[in-house]
């Protein structure tokens, strides 16, 4: 899996946009690297998962991972695009509910 | 309000998910880099009806994982063995070499509490809970791969004694999905 960082848009959100597989070997290096970013001061990060179409419980667990640490540094998190099986590992991983989710992109609001 | 769906791993060495009688099996050495490879491998003539996207290799993956990382150690002199019947319904049986998972009751509690802040709607309490860490457990682990399990293996999931073999079934909306697409037949 790859990811790539957005600039802040009008929302100060940056957005992280993953492709490919957030699977276990790609999800630890993902959650080291966002996690790192909160703890570098990032207050308003979008996890982007339109493009990824497989979703394991590594990616499940680098999600929660980063969830714990913005709530330690007081940073928001937002997800964008859960969609397929990823979004229902997320369901039956009883994630789901942690997740503040925008539509995804060109969507109305 | 309704009362929380608290659902546990069970030891039943005697259940008939591990008759393994008329299945298919495969093993594989402990290799960590293979694990999904693994799983395409065992479902290679999996009918289409069950693959429901990628979720069926995705959490076969996790059973295979468990018994690769947590079972053997990832000691490839150590084989992992997958029976598997893809007739009517997915059932694996997935054995490794391990000690077995001596967390089982452990995590079984974690499950409990973390249910019951869902229930609860205490986001911040699931949320201190959404990982388990056991004695054994890395910097990676959180348990996430068996609540998902639990939901998955709408048949069942049935760990052995030693708890180093588990038994699991899912069965699929529409009934049978015995026929591979590449052989169906249509009926005029």
């Amino acid at each position: 899996m790859e990811w790539r960082i957005s600039a802040a848009g009008s929302d100060g959100f940056a957005t992280i946009s993953m492709r490919g597989d957030c699977d276990l070997y790609a999800a630890p290096a993902f959650a080291a690297d966002v996690i790192a970013r909160i703890r570098a001061g990032s207050k308003r990060i979008r996890l982007d998962f339109s493009a990824v179409a497989y979703l394991d419980s590594s990616g499940v667990g680098a999600v929660i991972r980063i969830l714990q640490a913005a709530k330690a540094a007081q940073a928001e998190i937002r997800v964008r695009g859960l969609s397929g099986s990823p979004r229902k590992v997320m369901i039956m991983s009883n994630v789901i509910s942690l997740l503040k989710e925008d539509p995804a992109e060109g969507r109305p609001r | 309000m309704r009362a929380p769906i608290v659902r546990k791993l069970i030891v039943d060495e005697g259940n008939e998910l591990f008759d393994a009688r008329g299945m298919r099996c495969l093993a594989f050495p402990s290799d960590f880099s293979r694990i999904r490879e693994y799983a395409s491998t065992v479902l290679t003539d999996c009918p289409e009806s069950f693959r429901e996207d990628n979720l069926l290799e995705q959490q076969l993956s996790e059973i295979i994982k468990n018994a690769v990382k947590h079972g053997n150690r990832c000691d490839r002199t150590r084989i992992v063995r997958v029976w598997f019947d893809l007739r009517k319904r997915a059932r694996f049986i997935v054995e490794d070499e391990g000690e077995g998972f001596a967390d089982l009751e452990a995590w079984n509690d974690f499950y409990r509490k973390r249910q019951l802040a869902l229930h609860d709607q205490d986001f911040e309490r699931f949320l201190s809970l959404a990982s388990y860490r056991g004695p054994r457990s890395g910097e990676e682990d959180g348990g996430n791969s068996l609540v998902a399990a639990l939901e998955y293996w709408n048949g069942g999931m049935i760990f052995n004694t030693k708890k180093n073999k588990v038994g699991v079934v899912r069965w699929f909306p529409g009934g049978s999905g015995a026929v591979a697409p590449a052989s169906r037949k249509e009926v005029p």
